[in-house]
């Protein structure tokens, strides 16, 4: 009966044990990943630098600059938000495409590193959004 | 026409499954024989005749089917035509049919050969899978639904009715274009799917053995040759996705932690642990409920992964109600789950009061602590993928879980289960002193700790990768000095020669001896993760034409951009000069392609693969004045990776050759006749 209590126990402690680390492990690495209408309500959580991703389409026309360094505006149709973007792009990066970049708020505009192409190919406005421009 | 004859054989096969259900379950509560062959043979002929359906409408570039409209266009080459049948949700379920109807064929194959009770009751849980994914082929992924109205490319509108009147576009707009840039690409998807269908048997065996409350030691048997064929088709499955993931996806790593690949992880991980705890049973008498437990769950993520994958959840929540195939899965994933657990509670009191592992330092010691290991890692995965799609749900937070959170968890749980695969199969079954056990793998760890010190002065002071070495000589040496033992002492009785003494013992015991293949096939992936993880270097350059650079002794000069036209895609990419470390030349061409009907193009790396070593180079961007941003990687020894999990595959089907051949005169334990 003792030794069958101090498996039990000891199973259940490292239960508890893995659950713990996992916990704590998971909230260390969440990145969060935002529509423009939601970065921006959210902004004072993002104020640090913290990181997010960030996923829109490329307004028509904002597409400036060349390889490796790059300003564009994205938007959901309910806000729009200014991007500097160093570093590469995947193929067919343009303007009236969707993307998702990650990156951090810089005052008012967003700097991002890393930027690929969403793969659904019908870009499916998100219910915070409202309308998308026409393209 | 080929609507119809695709429909036909669905629905065939959807009455010859509901057909075996009714009549299995007669037989297997023992009211006396029913014609079996009948039903299963009308769930493959039917699952065939669709698949022949739409390999035809593939070969004729059928459009007036709803599926190839989408999915398939007149350029689509081979064999990428051929496997457009599976590359879309509709037809990965038929692919999913056609699999099942294999298996089905083979537990049935079983029974034939020695009629009883359970092997009828395995029928019927096949038959009742086989209902869900066949009904789910003529309701809500029908892969045969004619078009009625037709885009530029592709499919508006879309008839479940094989007489609606067509309404096809000239051409359609062909497969996804990640899925139609390497052979691997073709073959993956089904080896991966013998693999998770595999899944299906022994779970059959096991629900079987409840529902006729026998739940001795001849389910576990079959359950086990199950697993077996399964697992192995499963790792063949895994490497081979890692493999096509590293050569033709654009983030340039072979493993992501991506929910696809946790998807077909997590099953891996629970089987494994299944393999090595039915041994445990088979030889104690020990885990029987564990057992359950283990080929419960196994294919519950299976059918989790397909959720996953499936449902358009990963992309986000939103999209899960946009098709009814989500809530469909989650359904039959809530009905298995409470399903089997409420028989496998009802029937827990006939499961034997096993013994319990009485002494730890024990070859049942060391499984216990492997099924421990191998549980938390699917539980670690499992949150890990779940956690984001969860959250969502709940709250409508879209986060992602990076890789950090899958490595900081995996890293020391696959080192703990290296450690135990160079203890475990030197350690007796029933128990023995620590001091002998220490014996056995004292001059092994030594050779360990050997390796990782040349290792450290020679190559390199990352201590990922001279721990990895330590532990994968380690292993090696502990299996080998058993095989050499063992071999030794065969030699001084018969005084033949030492090959021919390890032949003779390998094949004498040819099950343990498959698995220590598995084994070193597992110490050469540790090896492989590990170099590639601490020892890659990576660089990031923009290059103009004519310029060069120098990364971890290759000189790199970029020639020209250049364009091309193939059926089915246009390419355009940048030739690039390499001299490497050693003075021989070779052309890198990164490419990028683009397919007519999918706005986004893939980016297909050219490696340069060497023992030493490959060379990876990737084509980020190339923009109108042929600056190209161009991402450098080298990644030693990466065959080590794709050669260990070839080997870990091959012993698993090894072991399941030897299991056949062991089995024809052990066949005479017929259960509840």
């Amino acid at each position: 009966m003792d030794r069958r209590r101090m498996t039990l126990l000891g199973v259940g402690g490292l239960a508890a044990l893995v659950i713990a680390i996992t916990a704590f492990s998971i909230g260390d690495n969440l990145t969060y990943y935002l529509y423009p209408t939601e970065a921006i309500e959210r902004k004072a959580e993002f104020e640090d630098g913290a990181r997010f991703r960030l996923a829109g389409l490329i307004v028509n026309g904002s597409l400036e600059g060349s390889a490796g360094s790059l300003e564009f505006t994205v938007t959901d149709g309910g806000a729009d938000i200014p991007v500097f973007h160093t570093g590469a792009v995947p193929p067919l990066f343009q303007e009236c495409v969707p993307v998702l970049i990650e990156g951090a708020w810089d005052g008012e505009r967003f700097v991002s590193d890393s930027a690929v192409i969403r793969h659904e190919e019908n870009y499916e406005v998100p219910e915070e959004g409202g309308t998308l421009p026409s393209c | 026409m080929l609507a119809f004859l695709g429909t036909i054989g669905v629905a065939a096969a959807l009455i010859g499954a509901i057909l075996l259900v009714v009549r299995a379950s007669v037989v297997a509560r023992g009211k006396g024989g029913a014609d079996l062959a009948g039903p299963v043979k009308l769930v493959v002929a039917g699952s065939m005749t669709s698949m022949a359906a739409m390999q035809i409408a593939l070969a004729l570039d059928d459009f007036s089917i709803a599926y190839l409209a989408n999915n398939h266009a007149t350029a689509t080459p081979f064999p990428f035509d051929v496997a457009t049948a599976w590359a879309a949700l509709e037809g990965s379920i038929l692919l999913w049919g056609l699999v099942l109807a294999g298996f089905t064929w083979m537990v049935f194959t079983a029974y034939r050969r020695a009629p009883d009770r359970l092997g009828a009751a395995a029928l019927a849980v096949m038959g009742i899978v086989a209902i869900f994914f066949f009904g789910l082929m003529t309701t809500v992924a029908n892969p045969f639904e004619v078009c009625v109205a037709a885009a530029e490319r592709g499919c508006l509108d879309s008839s479940p009715f094989p007489w609606a009147t067509a309404d096809a576009p000239i051409d359609g707009r062909g497969p996804n274009p990640l899925l139609q840039n390497h052979i691997f690409m073709a073959i993956h998807p089904p080896l991966l799917y013998l693999g998770y269908v595999g899944l299906t048997v022994p779970f059959a065996y096991a629900i079987g053995a409840l529902a006729i409350s026998v739940p001795g030691a001849e389910w576990l048997r079959r359950s086990q040759r199950g697993t077996l064929i399964a697992w192995s088709f499963l790792t063949l499955g895994i490497v081979i996705g890692a493999w096509w993931a590293y050569e033709v996806l654009s983030w340039g790593g072979y493993w992501a932690w991506d929910p696809v690949e946790n998807a077909s992880f997590m099953p891996w991980l629970v089987a494994t642990a299944f393999l090595h705890s039915a041994l445990v049973q088979q030889r104690r008498g020990m885990l029987q409920a564990w057992n359950f437990v283990l080929v419960i769950s196994a294919f519950a993520l299976t059918i989790l992964g397909t959720f996953i994958t499936r449902s358009g959840t990963i992309a986000s929540v939103h999209s899960f109600t946009q098709s009814a195939i989500g809530p469909t899965l989650l359904g039959f994933l809530v009905l298995v789950l409470v399903g089997s657990f409420t028989l496998f509670a009802q029937r827990g009191h006939l499961l034997a009061s096993a013994p319990r592992v009485e002494n730890m330092v024990s070859r049942e010691g060391t499984f216990l602590a492997n099924n421990l290991l191998l549980t938390v890692f699917a539980f670690v995965v499992l949150i890990g993928t779940m956690f984001p799609i969860i959250l969502e749900a709940v709250t409508g937070t879209r986060v992602g879980v990076r890789g950090p959170f899958f490595n900081r968890l995996s890293v020391p749980l696959s080192f703990l289960l290296l450690l135990l695969v160079g203890i475990g199969p030197v350690t007796p079954w029933g128990g023995a002193t620590p001091q002998l056990v220490w014996k056995r793998i004292r001059g092994p760890l030594v050779a360990g700790l050997i390796a990782g010190l040349l290792t450290a002065v020679t190559v390199t002071r990352n201590g990922w990768v001279v721990i990895t070495v330590v532990l994968g000589v380690f292993v090696i040496a502990s299996t080998g000095a058993l095989l050499v033992g063992q071999a030794g002492r065969r030699r001084s009785k018969t005084g033949e020669g030492l090959a021919a003494a390890i032949a003779r013992v390998t094949k004498g015991d040819a099950r343990f001896w498959s698995g220590q293949l598995s084994h070193v096939g597992v110490v050469l992936v540790a090896l492989g993760i590990s170099f590639a993880a601490n020892l890659s270097q990576h660089q990031e350059v923009v290059m103009r034409e004519g310029d060069q650079v120098v990364f971890a002794g290759h000189t790199i000069t970029y020639r020209a951009p250049f364009q091309q036209r193939h059926p089915g895609k246009t390419s355009s990419g940048i030739r690039l000069e390499v001299v490497r470390p050693n003075g021989s030349r070779v052309t890198l061409e990164p490419t990028h392609n683009f397919f007519p009907g999918h706005p986004n193009g893939v980016a297909t790396p050219a490696v340069d693969t060497r023992a030493s070593g490959d060379l990876y180079v990737m084509l980020l961007t190339l923009d109108e004045n042929r600056v190209a941003i161009v991402e450098l990687d080298t990644s030693p020894m990466m065959w080590v990776l794709w050669l260990g999990g070839l080997t870990v595959a091959a012993g698993g089907f090894l072991s399941y050759r030897n299991r056949r051949q062991e089995r024809a005169p052990a066949r005479a334990e017929a259960v509840g006749v």
